[in-house]
């Protein structure tokens, strides 16, 4: 994923777009300031200078999907595991809920859910529902007491790949399709004519935290 | 030598009792508190994203530190045939037994979902060996049997295996505490907690504690079931816990003087100076450290019991604040995702409200313990009684 900081007007529209989506539960203003709200997807602001040269920097964070991943490596009960095609999982039913993982990463991209929500089933609009039309879903019902995170809408990708429609341009994560500056740009990296492709080699650009090397998968592009 | 026989402690059956009663009635509570959190979810501990560990790892590490300490210090007789200090060795393995069961139970009420612990223990089937928790999980497990077969062999007091099986077991246990730190100590996303040194830290800091407590529950077993016991093994012992303190706090000061360098620079800083600096400076450094040092080097009160156990109660004090103090500013230092000063919630650094259901619950584990501790001393032979043949006491044979 590509995410154009040049073009991100901090509407969090991606934040809304992910909840709705992966049926994320909202919280309440105390549980969003004691910092208990799951957010599979935030939007931080970063500020440099100071009056009347400064800048701020709106820079959205969804898991970064790391190449290395301390969260995969750290998790006792593979429940946090590597896609072949690079997408860090969370599998709710292998998760005992020890929240090393949420020590381990870097970029505070994970949540541990510490209620009962009322919402349990992922209720998707765009799924028919019917479960034998795409698969068995690794986590059919929310429970408290795991930790969860951003799956890059594995679920679209998958259908996507499946009624063989292109990837990045017919079938993009819900916070890629809802942003309206179009900012994030979806594709896979390994192909060499993609937009991400063409994206990356016509700007500057930065991952979060290189420092660590953990060969995240977001990149940002310079404004 | 003084020949030692082993006896149970015979209780006042009242006191007994009403003591029995107070420990049931707060194990009780925290179990309720623990099925509460497990019905309503973590919501109603301190914890948050920020601050994602609590008290229960807190107690958790704290207890495996002591549980292994304990039972490293049980091979000085055991092992290195140090026969003055035979008095403690078997409450020690006792004692480490105890304790590591707590552990046990705090890591498991810690889970999310404790039903699915038993993940935890299928070691290389459902476990990634590389999370340092797996390989705990091997640790721990191993250790449990360990020390439950010391503790047999010394009551069935075959000679043979328990010199074997406490060097066994002194190595287990250095490693238990040694894992426990890698835990912390190979998280680079958390500058407060990584550091190679982490493990050498907490296996100083286990011994340390470990002995500390041995000294204090020794001491007061004694006294409480009005038995004579010589002084002088303690005072040696005292010696013996003022070096492991000085060890322990050199540990710590390279650790926080490698890391005032950059890139750890602002988080250590925000440790010694920050919001939990109070926290640093009088509990951590001044309990544990200084103080206890102080206590132990004076020309006179070392040579008192109770400067010894005033000593040993601060640096048991001390310690539980040493590991409150990696775990809950490690974790709520916020993260630099991105250079310059992020606003709102995501710059701030995490708090951790101690609710009282959390409170409860650890409470509740340490009642636990004292439960299985006092029916261990009722019921198994585990103080000596010195027998008074030999007045005045023989020169002391020196190994």
């Amino acid at each position: 994923m590509v995410i154009d900081l040049d073009k991100c007007t901090g509407c969090q529209a991606c934040t809304i777009a992910c909840k709705v989506e992966n049926n994320v539960p909202h919280g309440s203003p105390e549980e969003q300031r004691g910092r208990r709200e799951i957010y599979w997807n935030k939007v931080i602001a970063v500020t440099n200078g100071k009056y009347p040269h400064v800048q701020t920097m709106l820079i959205p964070m969804p898991c970064m999907h790391c190449e290395q991943a301390p969260c995969v490596t750290v998790c006792p009960a593979k429940a946090t595991y590597r896609r072949e095609d690079g997408i860090v999982m969370q599998d709710f039913r292998k998760c005992i809920g020890c929240k090393y993982c949420m020590v381990a990463c870097p970029y505070g991209a994970r949540s541990f859910n510490n209620k009962e929500q009322d919402e349990k089933e992922y209720h998707r609009q765009d799924l028919p529902p019917d479960r034998k039309s795409w698969g068995q879903w690794p986590f059919p019902t929310r429970t408290h007491g795991v930790v969860e995170k951003c799956t890059f809408c594995f679920h679209r990708i998958d259908r996507g790949i499946k009624e063989g429609k292109k990837i990045g341009k017919e079938v993009v994560p819900a916070c890629v399709e809802e942003c309206p500056s179009n900012a994030r740009t979806f594709g896979d990296l390994d192909d060499p004519q993609g937009e991400v492709s063409r994206l990356l080699s016509s700007r500057g650009w930065t991952r979060l935290r290189e420092e660590l090397d953990t060969k995240c998968k977001v990149y940002y592009l310079f404004k | 030598m003084v020949k030692l026989s082993y006896t149970t402690i015979d209780f006042k059956p009242r006191g007994f009792y009403i003591l029995n009663a107070i420990l049931v009635a707060l194990t009780v509570a925290g179990f309720i508190c623990f099925v509460i959190s497990y019905m309503e979810g973590h919501r109603v501990f301190g914890i948050s994203n920020a601050v994602p560990w609590g008290m229960a790892i807190i107690i958790t590490v704290y207890l495996i530190g002591l549980s292994a300490g304990s039972l490293m210090l049980s091979s000085l007789t055991y092992v290195f045939g140090r026969e003055e200090y035979r008095l403690i060795s078997r409450i020690a393995v006792f004692l480490a037994v105890v304790l590591i069961f707590g552990a046990m139970v705090g890591i498991s009420l810690d889970l999310g979902r404790p039903e699915k612990m038993w993940r935890l223990f299928m070691f290389f089937v459902a476990n990634n060996m590389r999370s340092m928790f797996a390989v705990n999980g091997i640790l721990y497990g191993g250790y449990f049997a360990i020390s439950f077969v010391y503790l047999g062999l010394i009551f069935a007091e075959k000679m043979k295996f328990i010199k074997k099986m406490g060097i066994l077991a002194m190595v287990w246990a250095a490693m238990v505490h040694m894992g426990t730190g890698a835990i912390f100590g190979f998280v680079a996303a958390r500058p407060i907690f990584y550091s190679p040194l982490k493990p050498f830290e907490f296996l100083a800091a286990a011994m340390a504690s470990g002995l500390a407590l041995l000294i204090i529950v020794v001491i007061f077993a004694f006294k409480l079931s009005k038995r004579d016991f010589k002084k002088e093994p303690f005072f040696s012992l005292g010696k013996l816990l003022l070096g492991l303190i000085i060890a322990l706090a050199v540990l710590v000061l390279i650790d926080k003087l490698t890391h005032l360098y950059s890139p750890h620079r602002e988080p250590t800083l925000w440790l010694l100076t920050g919001p939990f600096a109070w926290l640093f400076w009088i509990f951590q450094v001044g309990c544990a450290y200084i103080f206890p040092i102080l206590l132990l080097i004076h020309p006179r009160v070392k040579k008192t019991v109770g400067g010894l156990l005033v000593a040993s109660f601060l640096v048991v004090t001390g310690i539980f604040f040493e590991r409150f103090l990696v775990v809950i500013p490690g974790t709520a230092h916020p993260m630099p995702f991105y250079p310059g000063q992020i606003e709102g919630i995501w710059g701030e650094a995490g708090s951790f409200p101690i609710t009282l259901i959390e409170l409860l619950m650890c409470l509740g584990i340490f009642s636990l313990m004292g439960l299985f501790f006092i029916h261990g001393c009722r019921n198994l032979e585990l103080l000596p009684i010195i027998e008074r043949r030999e007045t005045p006491p023989p020169p002391e044979t020196v190994s």
